[in-house]
């Protein structure tokens, strides 16, 4: 191909960028236009990582020098493997931001369209930049674009009970990103680099050890935090239940990712650096997954609102991720990388069909919302499609990724966190069948619940095409898994386990 | 609850005292701060640059790219505050509020004086202390000591309806139209020339970035005091 794939690689980062700083601009003369902005630089930006994704496959992982500085002498974005998710991350913005486009005009006044689209593009970009970038205070930086956006989209929705939800994320967000910034302070001064590999490089064994692992702690902690792994989950469900519903899909189902993706690198960094013992990391991590899979589903089980209850699978879904990396199993760190991508797709699924029954009906409850498949049968098939797929049921696309993990545990002879993880998904089943059989089995209560009308096309055709996507993801699902499957022998600890 | 709090704080804090004994000192010369990265800087900074101001140096050429992070992080901010609710909006603001007289003085005796300073900032960035960041600090210094005076409505005269939400996304803009420059000129993005008959170009990229810094930084934290609720 006669293109430079590989020249466009901060074009990812610039265009969604360049995109939100225009939104407000194009809001002052005409407020309707900035959706449709908005989603075409969107698909500007799908465009761009499609060929990025097309070169990894193709040459492997590469770098690109800001400024032409190589080395460590100034920012170097790195895309390999793992950063290839970057492009179902943009895909899932190209469905998310049409579906916004009802929500906006009913709920938002014209005033603050601009800025509600702006802050959708920065927080794709922040995300596309983390996952891109090989610079430890870039990555900070990055991170900050995200999580500010992210605080400012929770709180759009109103003021009472949203504002407390994205104060609460705010504050301890906050916290994170200074043990983030602790982290690669120290990291400064021990390397003098703040170049990622650069970083490995320098971590030789005359180093001072103690620093070494307070920086690992920070940044781990600071991930862990943003991923929201049990007992570090507490900002999430509030904020991710109150935030208006395509909100909800980017949070849940993406940037709690950027979580992983950062703990990824860091696993990568000592990885190479072999300066810390991280085969005790990774039994720790594997813990944390393993707790945080049957605690996330069992208080999942009690909620009655539904957005709340997705928000708590959240939890447990992070940590069947968590799990699989902290396995430190070939397979079960395949499968976790693939659940990146699939939990993103599964939970913006069930989280834009919640929306679209709230928006229809007005109630937000299993209980109010009981029978509402009746009068919106598309809807509740995509919702009970995404409930099938969280579970892990084949064929869907959560089958294999946790059929994956699960194969981990036994091949490293860990068998016991493979039951937890049957375990989890035994409560997962329990609590969206019963949320199938509220919204299938039973009668309506509500007059507006039976009376209620389908979505406007605009919020059904990106619903469609997800429930589509997690059949086909289902069905097609080794090709993300041979496609990762090169790049996690860098996130496993040195000797296997 | 409270007990658990304590302790975990202490804990944490003994952990980090203990834990960052090892670190180089700062006045130590073989520290690896000073030998690695920044060794290069210092020695080879103002020939590989072009500029005289090493910080400035690092900030917008080195290591560009993350103050194009930054000033996003910064026109974020804005778009957050813009993004919520609100409850009234500049039309409703009252006229003008009573002000001291000792107030209005002062702050009248001050602003010129202000914006002079702030613009000496900018200017005399690339060989001493200042640059964008500080001098749009201070045109955000200015713009809330005269919103203090004029009101509301008063103080969002002062930047043209029609320019403002230019204003407000100038410094990404201009990061992206530099970058995109250097892509052209030099073939990496946020790349600046290094020929010398190119040294114009790179001197006036330069200062596009710092003045649309100032002004874009300067205009954000204006907005960002207006739009605060009384």
């Amino acid at each position: 191909m006669s293109v430079a794939w590989e020249q466009l690689l901060p074009w990812a980062v610039a265009l969604p960028f360049v995109g939100a700083a225009l939104t407000p601009v194009l809001a002052a003369r005409s407020p309707r236009w900035t959706g449709p902005w908005a989603w075409g630089v969107v698909l500007a930006t799908v465009a761009v990582t499609v060929g990025l994704v097309a070169h990894v496959a193709e040459a492997g992982a590469f770098t690109y020098a800001i400024g032409g500085w190589s080395g460590a002498y100034g920012i170097e974005l790195r895309f390999d493997r793992f950063a290839a998710w970057v492009l179902p991350l943009s895909l899932l913005f190209a469905v998310i931001v049409p579906f916004s486009w009802r929500y906006v005009v009913v709920s938002l006044e014209p005033a603050r369209w601009g800025a509600f689209y702006a802050l959708l593009l920065l927080v794709m970009g922040g995300m596309i930049g983390f996952s891109i970038t090989g610079d430890l205070f870039n990555l900070f930086v990055f991170m900050e674009v995200t999580s500010l956006s992210s605080y400012a989209l929770v709180a759009v929705g109103g003021r009472g009970v949203a504002a407390w939800a994205a104060l609460k994320y705010l504050f301890l967000g906050a916290v994170a990103s200074l043990l983030a910034l602790l982290g690669t302070a120290l990291l400064f001064v021990l390397t003098g680099s703040l170049n990622l590999a650069d970083v490995a490089a320098r971590l030789g064994p005359d180093v001072a050890r103690g620093p070494v692992l307070i920086a690992f702690a920070a940044l781990v902690t600071s991930f862990l935090v943003k991923a929201a792994v049990f007992p570090l989950h507490v900002w999430l469900p509030d904020a991710h239940a109150i935030a208006p519903s395509p909100v909800s899909a980017v949070l849940s189902g993406l940037v709690v990712k950027t979580g992983i993706v950062g703990l990824v690198r860091v696993v990568q960094l000592f990885h190479a650096a072999d300066a810390v013992p991280l085969a005790g990391f990774h039994l720790a991590l594997a813990w944390l997954g393993a707790v945080s899979i049957v605690m996330g589903a069992f208080l999942a089980i009690f909620q009655d609102d539904l957005k709340l209850m997705l928000a708590y699978s959240t939890i447990s879904n992070v940590g069947y991720i968590v799990l699989g990396f902290g396995l430190a199993a070939p397979y079960a760190a395949v499968g976790a990388s693939v659940h990146v991508v699939n939990h993103a797709l599964i939970k913006t699924t069930l989280f834009l069909a919640a929306g679209a029954l709230i928006h229809q009906t007005g109630f937000r409850t299993l209980s109010d919302l009981r029978g509402v498949a009746r009068a919106m049968p598309q809807t509740a098939a995509v919702m009970a499609i995404g409930a099938v797929s969280i579970v892990g049921l084949p064929p869907t696309a959560g089958f294999l990724c946790k059929w994956y993990i699960a194969l981990g545990a036994f091949e490293a002879d860990r068998a016991p966190f493979g039951f937890a993880l049957v375990f989890g998904a035994l409560f997962i089943f329990v609590y969206y069948i019963r949320m199938v059989n509220a919204l299938y089995f039973q009668a309506p209560v509500h007059a507006r619940v039976a009376e209620a009308t389908e979505v406007p096309w605009s919020m059904r055709a990106p619903l469609l095409l997800l429930a589509a996507s997690c059949l086909v993801l289902g069905l097609l699902g080794g090709a993300p898994l041979a496609f990762v499957e090169p790049a996690v022998a860098g996130v496993l600890p040195v000797g296997g386990p | 609850m409270k007990g658990w709090a304590l302790a975990l704080v202490v804990v944490v804090a003994a952990t980090l005292a203990i834990g960052v004994q090892g670190l180089p000192t700062h006045d130590a010369p073989e520290a690896p701060i000073h030998d690695h990265v920044g060794a290069r800087y210092v020695e080879r900074g103002v020939e590989e640059t072009g500029m005289r101001n090493l910080v400035g140096a690092v900030l917008l050429n080195y290591r560009g790219f993350d103050t194009m992070v930054e000033v996003v992080v910064i026109f974020t901010a804005l778009a957050a505050v813009l993004a919520l609710p609100r409850a009234g909006s500049v039309a409703d603001a009252p006229e003008a509020l009573p002000v001291s007289p000792v107030v209005l003085f002062v702050v009248r005796l001050l602003a010129p004086f202000i914006a002079l300073f702030a613009i000496a900032l900018l200017f005399r960035g690339h060989v001493s202390p200042g640059g964008g960041f500080q001098a749009g600090a201070l045109f955000g210094a200015l713009f809330v000591a005269l919103g203090l005076v004029l009101g509301r409505r008063g103080a969002a005269r002062l930047v043209p309806e029609r320019a403002r939400p230019w204003l407000q996304a100038a410094a990404p803009l201009t990061f992206a139209a530099v970058a995109a420059l250097g892509w052209a000129l030099t073939g990496s993005f946020l790349g600046f020339p290094q020929a010398p008959e190119l040294h114009a170009v790179r001197e006036a990229m330069a200062l596009a970035l710092e003045v649309a810094i100032a002004v874009g930084g300067g205009v954000i934290l204006g907005s960002l005091f207006q739009t605060m609720e009384a």
